[in-house]
């Protein structure tokens, strides 16, 4: 089979759900592809920094429209302004910004079903728990250096109610005190189990695949090879409120297991540490995996600089990470306590998923 | 999406390669270096504030990759949704045609070259920190950054702006009318040249 095109390999890094299977398990098995997948992600990288203005932030919209407002005055037909359309429902009418918010919330329990919806995080939000999945795509290198296998139901199914998803998952299912405006009804509630991979080093492959990249492999610590690192996630559950006319998503509330790492043979963070040395994987990647300890206490969630800005704020006495596009289509606020995951998500903006985070019951 | 049809204001302002299926454009004059249709041509159908206020960080953002400067990014976005509201452009279209003259008006302003003079001022009044280096690019590389942009195929650059502002393959194809598979290539391609811009400038310092 031929290679897929660089504009195939650079899609693959955004939105990996619009390249064909065929063109994604090639590049998966085949070394010239990640070499040209990693220069892609690099370059990619490089750009979305170098793109940065000069401050960050939102806009101040009133202001803006004030200013606006002033200009048009002259020229402006005396018209009647139509109602003002309630934000949520309008951000709503945007898909790819409706299923951030289901995605993220599953990411820490349903990496394969988060997979299928989320183009946003999908590239690096799962780099320390696509082990488990078969979409090694976001972590080329390590299909080429070890064995991977999957465990675990990772499809999420639909229940009754609030006391059937606490029945499946054990889980206390949050519950919302008051509704943002944008967002009515009743929510569906989704439910998934427990999923786990085991990744197992290869010093073998990884020589090989090393070679192949034409840099030398780094010396393999005594004991790495042959040692497994397994990734245990979930169960989960995830309240969605749709709309009733699309059926997509405008807020969504979850909660999961945190992933945990478990290790034989050597320490989780030495073969972690390992992994990250290897040729090929970007710089900015490393650092998002290096702050994964494994322990259940830290979310490998890393953010994609170029389209998603974080920040943190307080959350019951925890540090939440805050996350919002950059077309500030999309908040979401997630944070763990005692190894639970929760996450708020949906089109709103973040000062109304904090509150409705703070107010969860 | 389909812009086709309402590229007036784009046509005019910097691609004329653009829009090659769609129907004549309006009227317009060019006015320091982006355009200005000649008359209003809205209806008042349209909910302006509605369509600003879903839309306005998007532009702002738009400009502010092609400039570096969010200051600037924000005049730009005045003009932008002024001109919208000059245009015949449906309120369901307003998102990707006001990213594309966000990008269009933005690197028309660089390449006029009235954003040298800017620079060299804003260079002359660095605030970098230094201690934050790796993670805030200094006045002087956006500048460079900027004259690399201006150097880059039009389409390129308003493709790899795009993108990077979040519009998704989908919605990039449709904005330029190329098609979705063309995305990854144009904006692989735009990066390359991009960062290759970068490290001989790097170099050779």
């Amino acid at each position: 089979m031929r290679h897929p095109t660089d504009g195939v390999l650079r899609r693959l890094l955004d939105e990996p759900a619009g390249v064909a299977d065929a063109d994604r398990e090639h590049v998966r098995d085949c070394p010239v592809c990640l070499v040209g997948l990693a220069a892609a992600r690099e370059d990619a990288a490089t750009v979305a920094t170098a793109l940065r203005a000069d401050r960050a932030g939102a806009p101040d919209v009133d202001t803006a429209w004030a200013r606006l407002s002033t200009g048009l005055a002259a020229e402006r037909p005396p018209v009647v302004a139509a109602p003002r359309s309630r934000r949520g429902a309008a951000l709503l009418r945007r898909p790819a910004a409706a299923a951030l918010a289901v995605g993220l919330v599953l990411a820490g329990a349903g990496v394969a079903a988060a997979n299928d919806w989320l183009p946003i995080f999908h590239t690096e939000k799962v780099a320390a728990v696509s082990i488990q999945t078969d979409d090694l795509v976001a972590l080329p290198d390590l299909s080429a250096y070890g064995e991977v296998e999957v465990t675990g139901e990772g499809n999420p199914q639909q229940v009754a109610d609030a006391q059937a998803a606490h029945g499946f998952t054990g889980l206390d299912v949050p519950e919302v005190v008051q509704l943002p405006p944008g967002v009515t009804g009743d929510p569906t509630y989704q439910v998934v189990g427990e999923l786990s991979g085991v990744f197992t080093f290869s010093a073998a492959k990884a020589a090989a695949a090393a070679a192949a990249t034409g840099q030398p492999l780094p010396p393999v610590p005594a004991g790495l090879d042959g040692s497994s690192v397994r990734l245990v996630a979930g169960p989960g559950v995830a309240e969605v409120w749709s709309q009733s006319s699309s059926g997509i998503p405008t807020l969504v509330v979850g909660r999961a297991v945190a992933p945990t790492a478990f290790s034989s043979g050597v320490p989780f963070t030495t073969l972690r540490d390992y992994l990250l040395s290897l040729p090929g994987m970007s710089p900015q990647l490393a650092e998002q995996l290096r702050s994964f300890t494994g322990d259940g206490t830290t979310l490998p969630l890393p953010v994609p600089a170029d389209q998603v800005t974080s920040s943190t704020a307080d959350v019951h006495g925890h540090e939440a990470t805050v996350l919002v596009t950059r077309d500030q289509a999309m908040a979401a606020v997630v944070w763990v306590d005692h190894g639970v995951l929760t996450a708020v998500a949906g089109a709103l903006g973040d000062d109304e998923v904090l509150a409705i985070a703070r107010e969860l019951r | 999406m389909d812009l086709v049809g309402h590229r007036g204001l784009l046509q005019a302002t910097a691609a004329p390669s653009f829009g090659a299926r769609g129907r004549a454009p309006t009227r317009a004059e060019r006015k320091d270096g982006f355009a200005v249709p000649a008359a209003p041509t809205r209806s008042g159908t349209v909910d302006l504030e509605a369509v600003f206020r879903e839309n306005y960080p998007l532009v702002v953002g738009v400009a502010a990759r092609v400039l570096g400067s969010r200051d600037q990014a924000e005049d730009v976005a005045q003009d932008v949704f002024l001109s919208f509201w000059r245009s015949p452009v449906p309120a369901g279209e307003a998102r990707g045609w006001l990213s594309v003259a966000a990008a269009h008006t933005a690197l028309n302003l660089i390449r006029s070259g009235k954003r040298r003079a800017l620079r060299e001022q804003a260079v002359a009044g660095d605030t970098v920190v230094p201690d934050v280096a790796d993670a805030v690019v200094t006045d002087e590389e956006r500048g460079v950054v900027r004259a690399a942009l201006a150097r880059l195929p039009h389409k390129q650059a308003v493709a790899l702006v795009l993108r990077h502002s979040g519009l998704s393959y989908a919605d990039v194809a449709a904005a330029l009318d190329i098609s979705p598979g063309s995305v990854g290539t144009t904006v692989r391609r735009a990066e390359s040249a991009l960062r290759k811009e970068l490290i001989r400038h790097a170099s050779s310092d």
